[in-house]
């Protein structure tokens, strides 16, 4: 197939083009559609126009349209509420697959004469998602695309042929966008319409064709099973990966089963592609890409895919070796992926503190299976109040729905930790191993050990009653009270110093309960060891008021 | 006493929560019919991923994936004990 730079695709063609299928359309009926739409908007006097569409050859048509009309065009990534008011005044219309928004088909009219686009004013604004904190607009001329389009041709136009476009990937992004659409678009290469998320459906898909490639997410690669028909599979073309690291298992995995190396892809929304690799640890700069570092080691980037002069710096720390290559040593900032989807944990920590119930947070990645947010909290005293009289999980849910107005449902906690304080160091930081530590414990069943001194035969042991044991989810899950079996079990454990030899639990006398313990509670504990007798004598009080007492006989254990 | 419709209801709850590391969740509070994505249990296309490969591993049964739309059995638990009685049926 003929490339055509991305500024002359509304030229007319020779011979006829396919573009996609289910429903066909070929080169021609798309610029067609094109111009029919730029007429559309300009009839209508649309400057801005907003494109949120799943269909990639909609898409298509979508941006030809926009740019013949001299209109701009924004790609939210979403369209929550919250992201349709923060674009509403850049925007004068919303073309979408929703309800109340525009449909491609409403706005085509009479048509404008093709043309070609101009590579300097016709633009497009990407934006990252809300979950990465302040979400960001990135304004990339059409010049800046088809300098990276023509790069990948150049370096993968050869081996991909005439390849079927198959992404697993929305559009929305750069990634999607320039892979799935933009480049097969110049090449002649046929895409599918869809995103296919699930690996049965990308099996489907691939099988339609004797030629494929697919634009694929590590959210997918490292999750294709063993249901998959591999030898078929294993005609693909080139496998591209982009949007996070791919785990190391996951290439060697692919590389068995497809007898090829998954292709990755290192970008940002805001740089394009920087480098690429395909079954090695370094990376390999894109062509025209010019990378050095500032003084912290973190990577800089001058490339043609940029505004001309405009040179990026990164947060990403890099090592180069000899030949140029780099080698990622991770962020400098606290900013996370979670499936491919960029969070500043910052920003969310923010978010939860501005939560009455919150007075301080902390977030840490997990990955067990998926990756996930895991929070450290100190609960206020209104928190304390809240998880005292309505449960842990209406306070979760509280924080998760407060959460929910700042964030993507990917970057919501699924695991809390509530702590009294967090274990800073003294220097008042806090590792990211102790955050990893804290997240991956087991909630407790132990008291938290204040102080502990003795009145004669007394022990007297204050004790805090951690917010967060495991026993207060089912005792009770609205009103979180510590069990009198937990408190038995703790007097035995505390005394197990005072006692003579091994003993064990033989029964107990006169058990009082008084007053219910109450999570965040300081209890002060009296122990009493008569040895005569084989008792423990023990008693909680909790702030002069006794809570239980009893006695618990411990018998010999016979050797 | 025990249904095995109930049983595999249950199971399929549990495993729900171990597979996505639920928290606060018990199997009492996922109801059969109450949709698993979006609004409903809120999770997202990446469990479903996981979901998948869980329940292929858990069931000793397979994905079939040249049949359309595979994904629809995982709207519910109850669509889910349907998909795996018919998958271990087959």
């Amino acid at each position: 197939m003929n490339w055509i730079n991305l500024h002359h695709l509304l030229r007319p063609l020779d011979a006829p083009r396919q573009v996609t299928q289910a429903p066909a359309l070929d080169h021609a009926e798309l610029c067609t559609q094109a111009l029919r739409l730029a007429g559309g908007l300009q009839q209508r006097g649309v400057q801005r126009l907003a494109v949120h569409l799943e269909d990639a050859a909609e898409l298509a048509i979508a941006l030809l349209g926009a740019w013949r009309a001299g209109v701009t065009v924004l790609l939210p990534a979403d369209l929550q509420a919250a992201t349709r008011a923060r674009w509403s005044e850049q925007v004068d219309l919303w073309l979408s697959d929703q309800a109340g928004d525009r449909s491609l088909l409403s706005l085509l009219d009479e048509p404008l004469p093709a043309a070609d686009l101009d590579p300097h004013t016709c633009s497009i604004s990407l934006c990252t998602s809300g979950s990465s904190g302040e979400p960001k607009r990135i304004d990339k001329q059409l010049s800046q695309l088809a300098n990276e389009v023509s790069a990948l041709q150049a370096l993968w136009g050869a081996s991909l042929g005439d390849a079927w476009i198959i992404g697993s990937v929305a559009t929305q992004h750069i990634y999607g966008l320039l892979f799935r659409v933009l480049w097969p678009l110049c090449a002649g290469r046929g895409f599918e319409r869809r995103q296919l998320p699930f690996p049965e459906d990308l099996q489907r898909a691939s099988r339609e064709h004797a030629d494929f490639a697919w634009v694929a997410s590590p959210a997918l690669l490292k999750r294709m099973g063993d249901n998959l028909d591999w030898p078929a599979l294993s005609h693909v073309r080139r496998v591209f990966t982009s949007g996070g690291a791919l785990p190391a298992e996951a290439g060697q995995r692919l590389q068995q089963l497809l007898g090829q190396w998954p292709t990755e892809i290192f970008g940002s929304s805001e740089t394009g592609g920087i480098a690429w690799r395909q079954g090695d640890t370094l990376w390999q700069p894109f062509a025209e890409v010019q990378l050095s570092q500032d003084a912290h080691g973190a990577l800089r980037i001058a490339s043609p895919y940029l505004p001309v002069g405009h040179v990026e710096q990164t947060a990403d720390a890099v090592e180069f070796s000899t030949d140029g290559r780099l080698r990622l040593l991770g962020r400098l900032d606290r900013i996370v992926k979670l499936e491919e989807k960029r969070v500043s944990l910052p920003l969310l920590e923010q978010a939860l503190c501005s939560h009455a119930w919150v007075s301080e947070a902390r977030l840490g990645m997990l990955e067990q299976g998926r990756a996930y947010l895991g929070a450290l909290l100190v609960l206020s005293a209104s928190g304390r109040h809240a998880l005292r009289n309505q449960g842990r999980r209406a306070l979760i849910e509280g924080l998760r729905r407060h959460l929910a107005d700042h964030c993507e449902a990917v970057a919501l906690p699924r695991r809390w930790r509530l702590l009294r304080q967090l274990p800073l160091t003294s220097q008042g930081k806090l590792p990211e191993a102790q955050v990893q530590a804290l997240l991956q414990a087991p909630r407790s069943m132990q008291p938290e050990l204040l102080e502990q001194r003795q009145e004669q035969d007394q022990h007297l042991l204050t004790l805090h009653v951690p917010l967060d044991l495991a026993c207060f989810s089912g005792h009770f899950p609205k009103t979180p009270v510590l069990p009198g079996v937990v408190q038995v079990d703790w007097a035995i454990a505390l005394a197990s110093a005072l006692l003579p030899g091994e003993r064990r639990f033989a029964g107990m006398e006169v058990l009082k309960f008084q007053q219910l313990v109450r999570p965040g509670d300081e209890v002060l504990l009296s122990l009493r060891w008569d040895s005569e007798r084989g008792k423990l004598y023990f008693a909680y009080t909790c702030a002069g008021q006794a809570c239980s007492s009893g006695r618990i006989l411990m018998e010999t254990v016979d050797a | 006493m025990s249904d095995p419709q109930q049983d595999l209801n249950r199971d399929l709850k549990q495993l729900i929560i171990d597979a996505l590391g639920l928290e606060d969740i018990g199997v009492d509070d996922i109801d059969d019919q109450q949709p698993l994505f979006g609004d409903g249990l809120g999770l997202d296309s990446v469990d479903a991923l996981e979901l998948g490969l869980a329940i292929q591993k858990r069931y000793g049964i397979k994905i079939d994936a040249d049949a359309k739309d595979t994904r629809n059995h995982f709207s519910s638990v109850a669509a889910l004990a349907a998909f795996v009685t018919a998958r271990n049926a087959a």
